[in-house]
């Protein structure tokens, strides 16, 4: 497998009116995307998400460092161009045209013509499920929509490396899901996604790797299955009132999603599993499960980002 | 000539693209209807008072009032969509959609300014042509005089259009190259003026005064001089179809396209690092 995306200390320093403005928005990023994963992109705001796929795309230029796509370094010729479709972030859309016109402006700029045009044009608007709305102006889309179109616009070419800035903002939770699903198929089908989201649950579930960002300096990188390790155990039980629960917490133990006597216990790495099975029954609770439990990528998230700025202070 | 045609399809499309959003912006749609109203109100309504009554000081008044009127909002139709085509489009964020295509800077530059070309033009045409009519239709004699103005008229403008388009691609918001724009009309009209002081200048050897006249030699060898494109006097005064007096036509175009190219030329050498 051979690599979609790969930085070299990857730097970016906008320059301020004085010189203790700059801003240093990304710092030595060096980052593989290997061809046909989903990457997410992670980071607070004004981490440095947005400056990073700015550089890729030649919208800005990298203070130091080096940018190679598809093994190219010359990122703005339009052989590299061709193979990429971008979905900037917030970006607005022409109003005074309809859905399919857009499609067509965008994909004539790719050099589709004719027929391998509309062929284009019916296959995203499908794929997005725009079909509907294609004869429609812009300005009658909801938000949704739009983001629908800017999507579309970005698939047009049909290209081999997607990158895509926050698609799922601002989508209800059915739309997210198919959009999610649009994603999916297209990984099946061998595209690489480099996708920079807010939505970790998302990310999660759609990702093969990930990479968080802070403050312009890469945390953390790895595959979700190797970063989201089973390193917990949670015991659901019945029978638990205030005395039990503030005692167990004191051992350690983490008591959560308590409905009346139901809760799940979470087992930290002060008790072993066996030890705290033993106190639940010295207590009488019943057991409920013994389940191991995944560390979800929102926990990553606020771990690493808690100890990047402890670590910054 | 593949490539050629390649190069220049990317530039084809967003020129239309860019006349089909520059058109329908309600300040240009604005100063057209004005224009349009001052030409149609001046050269018709009058014509329908009273035509026996007619004086030839009322002709050269409305002919007056109507060239005016073709420069004032064509320089200002003419400034506004060169000022606003890119920056409107940084603004919008669409530029990121479409830079990202396989498309150059200089491609894009160049679809830009050709849509902003095609906007004046029409806008050009629409203007002079109201006037050519009001013309003809009054005093029967073809306006030839007039079409050969309109020509020179759009060279004018492309020489505006394209230092405008320059200053547009530096700044962030269309307000500063709209100044700007304006700013290359009136002095490139007043260029005779910096002749003037260069002579004064000349006659004295106070430093300062040396120093100004220096400074107006530069400017008069750098700005374009407009004037040259003005065929005002001989249509205020003369018939509408009388030759050209004074003035070569070929060489004026020429002068026009290099001043045009230029100036693209620097809007190029500014946009080709800009960070968008
Ligand atoms: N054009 C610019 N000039 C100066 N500073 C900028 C510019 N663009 C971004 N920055 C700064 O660079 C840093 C990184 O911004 P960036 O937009 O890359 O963040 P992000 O990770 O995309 O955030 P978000 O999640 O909010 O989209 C921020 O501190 C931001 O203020
Ligand atoms: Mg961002």
């Amino acid at each position: 497998m051979s690599t979609a995306i790969s930085t070299q200390n990857l730097t970016k320093i906008y320059e301020g009116a004085l010189r203790g403005q700059d801003v240093h928005a990304l710092n030595e990023l060096s980052l593989d995307v290997e061809e046909g994963e989903i990457f997410g992109y992670l980071g607070p705001n004004g981490s440095g998400k947005t400056t990073t796929i700015k550089m890729l795309l030649g919208l800005i230029f990298p203070t130091q460092g080096t940018i190679k796509i598809f093994g190219n370094s010359a990122i703005s010729s339009a052989a590299v161009k061709k193979n990429i479709g971008y979905l900037p972030e917030g970006a607005y859309y022409p109003d005074f045209l309809r859905g399919e016109e857009i499609l067509s402006y965008y994909g004539k700029l790719y050099g589709l013509r004719g027929s391998d045009l509309k062929k284009r044009i019916d296959a995203t608007m499908d794929m997005v499920g725009m079909q509907h709305a294609r004869k429609r102006l812009l300005r009658g889309y909801s938000k949704g929509m739009r983001q629908r179109i800017g999507l579309a616009q970005a698939l047009i070419s049909d290209p081999k490396l997607l990158i895509l800035d926050e698609p799922t903002t601002g989508l209800d939770p059915i739309a997210r899901k198919e959009i999610r699903d649009i994603l999916l198929r297209l990984r099946e089908e061998g595209k690489t996604l480099l996708i920079s989201s807010h939505e970790l649950l998302e990310v999660e579930l759609m990702s093969n790797r990930v990479g968080i960002l802070y403050n312009g300096t890469l945390q953390t990188i790895g595959s979700v299955d190797e970063l989201l390790v089973k390193r917990e155990m949670t015991v659901s039980v019945d029978g638990i009132d205030d005395g039990i629960a503030s005692e167990l917490s004191s051992r350690g133990i983490t008591v959560e999603d308590r409905t009346g006597g139901r809760a799940t216990l979470r087992i930290g790495s002060t008790l072993s599993i066996y030890d705290a099975i033993e106190l639940c029954k010295s207590k009488s609770l019943e057991l409920n499960s013994v389940a191991p439990r995944r560390e979800t990528l929102e926990e990553l998230f606020v771990r690493v980002i808690g100890a990047a700025e402890a670590d910054r202070r | 000539m593949n490539a050629i045609s390649s190069f220049f399809r990317g530039p084809y499309y967003i020129a239309l693209y860019t006349y089909r959003e520059g058109i329908r912006r309600k300040m240009l749609i604005g100063f057209l209807v004005l224009s349009l109203l001052v030409i149609f109100g001046s050269s018709f309504i009058s014509s329908f008072l009273d035509p026996s009554a007619e004086t030839d000081i009322d002709l050269k008044l409305i002919k007056d009032i109507c060239v005016a009127a073709i420069s004032i909002f064509g320089v200002l139709i003419t400034v506004y969509i060169s000022a606003s085509v890119v920056p409107n489009e940084i603004e919008n964020k669409v530029i990121y959609t479409v830079l990202s295509k396989p498309v150059g800077r200089m491609q894009y530059l160049l679809g830009k300014f050709m849509g902003a070309q095609l906007i004046i033009i029409v806008n050009l045409l629409l203007m002079g042509g109201l006037f050519f009519m009001a013309l003809y239709l009054r005093q029967g004699i073809m306006p030839t005089l007039l079409l050969w103005s309109i020509l020179l008229t759009y060279f004018e403008f492309l020489i505006v259009s394209a230092f405008t388009f320059a200053i547009s691609c530096a700044a962030t918001t269309s307000l500063v190259p709209i100044m700007g724009g304006l700013f290359v009309y009136i002095t490139g009209n007043l260029t005779e003026y910096l002749k003037d002081v260069e002579n004064r200048a000349s006659q004295t050897t106070e430093w300062l005064d040396m120093i100004i006249g220096k400074v107006a030699t530069g400017l008069y060898a750098v700005l374009p001089n407009l004037q040259n494109f003005s065929l005002k006097t001989q249509i205020v005064n003369g018939q509408p179809n009388d030759p050209l007096l004074d003035v070569f036509i070929p060489s004026l175009l020429l002068y026009g396209s290099i001043y045009g190219l230029a100036g693209f030329l620097c809007a190029y050498v500014i946009f080709w690092r800009k960070e968008v």
